[in-house]
């Protein structure tokens, strides 16, 4: 039931990038009848193309084209970062829509409220969960527990933690529509061989094709998005996998090319009615760039952990996300575990010698948290284009700056304290923080939702404000970071907006 | 402006953990054939290998690990990097300056002359770029790996849900 739709028919919603955002969105517009082209830069791979190698992985699906500033381990293939994504699912909780009134204005911020409230989003929160089969969620069994989640376990009860959990996360713990249970591999972040774990690759993207109403066009490479001279978008170009430059004309143009590549097609649009960028009337677009704080704390255990074994990330805390100033901080975060290899071991304790050595032959006995927390919006992180530098398309590469808001060090100082001693609780020594991104990287924030037209590039549904048929349909709405893993609420989101599109279209207003 | 050196560590890592997986089954003869070292003699090529071997047990020393695994791991990143003239300088850079710094072989020095001699360059940027390069080969070495009980892939064996996921028997009763 696949279909090939021309480049000159403006009846279709054309959606950039196949990921959380765009895969979900693809899917559930077809769901409703409505034809969709989605164009996807890298290419499609099955799952006998996933191997348990990171560094092979990282070829096959990593976005390795030149950009300037650190790291951040976004995709270029059919299915977007879902491929490398841990499957942790946590919603965001009430006050964290309200991040401007719960937190106050810090120092340096540009926080804002989102233009939704949790309520609001609570029944897509509740789709995106039955969707993703999120364990222990709408009875979902949940997780089986991993070494390294019961030793969380056992040390968050040493340290008076109540709230946890090896579950609400997006990897079967049984086989469930059409995908096997998870066999505890252990490369969740390097693609999930078996497809335990939730992926467009082969869930939305597959089930939009079964529709009739979608066509999939992978290697194409979105350069721009067009518009007429009322300011309407019209359509894209896109170099095809000949390198061939190629116009798909669109009723709709919906951007989700994860937040550096969403921001660079919009600004690589900028035309004479739009100078600054598409949609960018605000002057916010590339701005607010936003990733949580983020870190891992590595501990020597008494006994053998093996926290290769099994799911990468097995399980999470709740106690410390809540809003508590007494903390010396805004917001809250949240403590996951972290399993990783050697390399990756050696490279977080850094140095070199017999120290660094001693800690890599304790590697049985080596257990990881990973945090993320809250990390307030600064003007001052943001996403531009490079002024000479351009990619093998002639276009600009883009340059991230980002830097850690004093309130994000707070942030990580306790969750580094706090896991300390949930380690020391159970016997645990030479316990190592590190703060920065890893193997992964929440990117939010660039086109954000806004109330007022003037503090974001979108409205409550992901619509553009200047442009009513240019959507934004990733991260990149975030009107604020709150603590948990972002992919969730990226789903929840797409679904929402796929409503809102239809409603809007049978309004005959796209 | 902290995370940011981090995160530039990390990326190194994963892009020669990649290229590690890759680039292994060349020789050194690979080596003097390349440009970047067209004009190297085979005692040239020697001395650096020998060099750089003993550097990269130094950087991460294990006891229990023979000397050829070290060699191997040398001779991997000379194979890899023949033909990237930015590496083999750093790599040119680094005997230069540890031979430097006690005006004399830095290779026939006692070992705690020599980690003071790396201790006193380890700032410098190719010392950054050898420790990645022997970083992501070295802890990807089967034999390294074996010896850490590290086992690597697992799919192949069908995961670890029938073999050890939840074994851990040393954490205090529930209550």
């Amino acid at each position: 039931m696949r279909k090939d739709y021309a480049l000159d028919d403006k009846s279709v919603v054309v959606v950039v990038g196949s990921g959380a955002g765009g895969g979900t969105l693809s899917n559930e517009l077809a769901q409703k009848g409505i034809d969709v082209v989605c164009l996807e830069a890298g290419s499609r791979l099955t799952l006998s193309d996933v191997v348990n190698d990171p560094g092979i992985m990282n070829e096959k699906m990593g976005w390795n084209d030149p950009r300037e500033g650190a790291p951040i381990y976004i995709c270029k293939t059919v299915g977007g970062t879902t491929m490398r994504w841990s499957g942790i699912a946590p919603r965001f909780q009430e006050h964290e829509f309200r991040a401007l009134s719960a937190y106050g204005r810090l120092e340096n911020t540009t926080t804002i409220d989102w233009p939704i409230t949790l309520s609001e989003l609570a029944p897509y929160y509740d789709k995106a969960e039955y969707k993703m089969g999120v364990s222990g969620t709408h009875n979902i069994p949940v997780s089986a527990e991993t070494n390294e989640y019961k030793l969380l376990k056992a040390g968050a009860r040493k340290v008076g933690y109540k709230e946890y959990t090896s579950s609400r996360t997006a990897i079967n713990p049984v086989a469930r529509d059409g995908r096997p249970g998870c066999r505890q591999i252990g490369f969740c972040h390097s693609g999930c061989s078996i497809g335990a774990k939730w992926s467009t690759l082969y869930t939305e993207i597959p089930k939009a094709e079964g529709t009739g109403h979608f066509e999939l066009r992978t290697n194409a490479m979105v350069l721009k998005i067009n518009h007429d001279a009322a300011g309407k978008v019209t359509g894209v170009v896109y170099a095809d996998g000949s390198g061939a430059l190629q116009e798909q004309k669109a009723r709709a143009v919906c951007a989700a090319g994860n937040v550096i590549e969403t921001t660079r097609l919009l600004y690589n649009s900028s035309s004479s009615l739009y100078p600054n960028g598409l949609g960018n009337s605000s002057g916010h677009l590339g701005r607010n760039y936003m990733r949580h704080v983020t870190g891992s704390i590595l501990a020597i255990m008494p006994g053998a952990v093996n926290f290769h074994r099994g799911t990468r990330q097995s399980g999470l805390i709740y106690d410390e996300q809540y809003n508590r100033p007494e903390r010396g901080f805004a917001g809250g975060y949240l403590i996951e575990t972290l399993g990783t290899d050697p390399v990756s071991v050696a490279a977080v304790v850094g140095g070199w010698g017999r120290s660094t050595a001693e800690y890599l032959e304790n590697y049985t006995n080596l257990a990881g948290i990973w945090v993320t927390g809250e990390d307030p919006a600064q003007v001052s992180n943001h996403i531009t284009l490079h002024e000479t530098e351009r990619d093998h398309y002639g276009l600009p590469i883009p340059v991230v700056k980002y830097d850690f808001h004093p309130n994000s060090m707070a942030v990580f100082a306790h969750a580094s304290k706090q896991s300390e001693q949930l380690f020391a609780s159970l016997g645990g020594r030479r316990m190592l923080s590190t703060l920065g991104v890893g193997g992964g990287c929440h990117n939010m924030g660039v086109a954000r939702m806004s109330a007022d037209a003037k503090d974001g590039v979108t409205n409550r549904w992901g619509q553009a404000h200047d442009i009513p048929n240019l959507f934004v349909s990733d991260g990149s709405l975030f009107s604020s970071s709150a603590a948990a893993n972002p992919t969730l609420t990226i789903v929840a989101l797409a679904i929402r907006q796929a409503d809102h599109i239809a409603e809007r279209m049978k309004r005959r207003e796209l | 402006m902290v995370g940011e050196k981090t995160t530039r560590r990390r990326f190194l890592v994963a892009a020669i953990a990649g290229s590690g997986s890759l680039a292994s089954g060349f020789g050194l003869s690979m080596i003097r054939a390349s440009s970047a070292w067209a004009q190297a003699t085979p005692d040239q090529t020697r001395d650096l290998a020998k060099t750089l071997g003993r550097m990269a047990r130094l950087l991460y020393p294990h006891d229990a690990i023979a000397d050829d695994v070290y060699a191997e791991v040398v001779d991997g990143i000379l194979s890899a990097v023949a033909n990237d003239a930015a590496m083999t300088g750093a790599l040119d850079a680094a005997v230069s300056a540890l031979n430097a710094v006690q005006a004399a072989n830095w290779f026939d020095l006692e070992e705690e002359q020599q980690i003071a001699a790396m201790t006193k360059v380890q700032g410098e940027a190719f010392f950054a770029a050898i420790q990645g390069q022997v970083m992501g080969r070295f802890y990807g070495h089967p034999k390294v790996r074996e010896f850490i009980k590290y086992p690597g892939s697992s799919v192949e064996f069908g995961g670890y849900v029938n073999r050890g996921f939840d074994d851990i028997d040393w954490l205090p009763e529930e209550a």
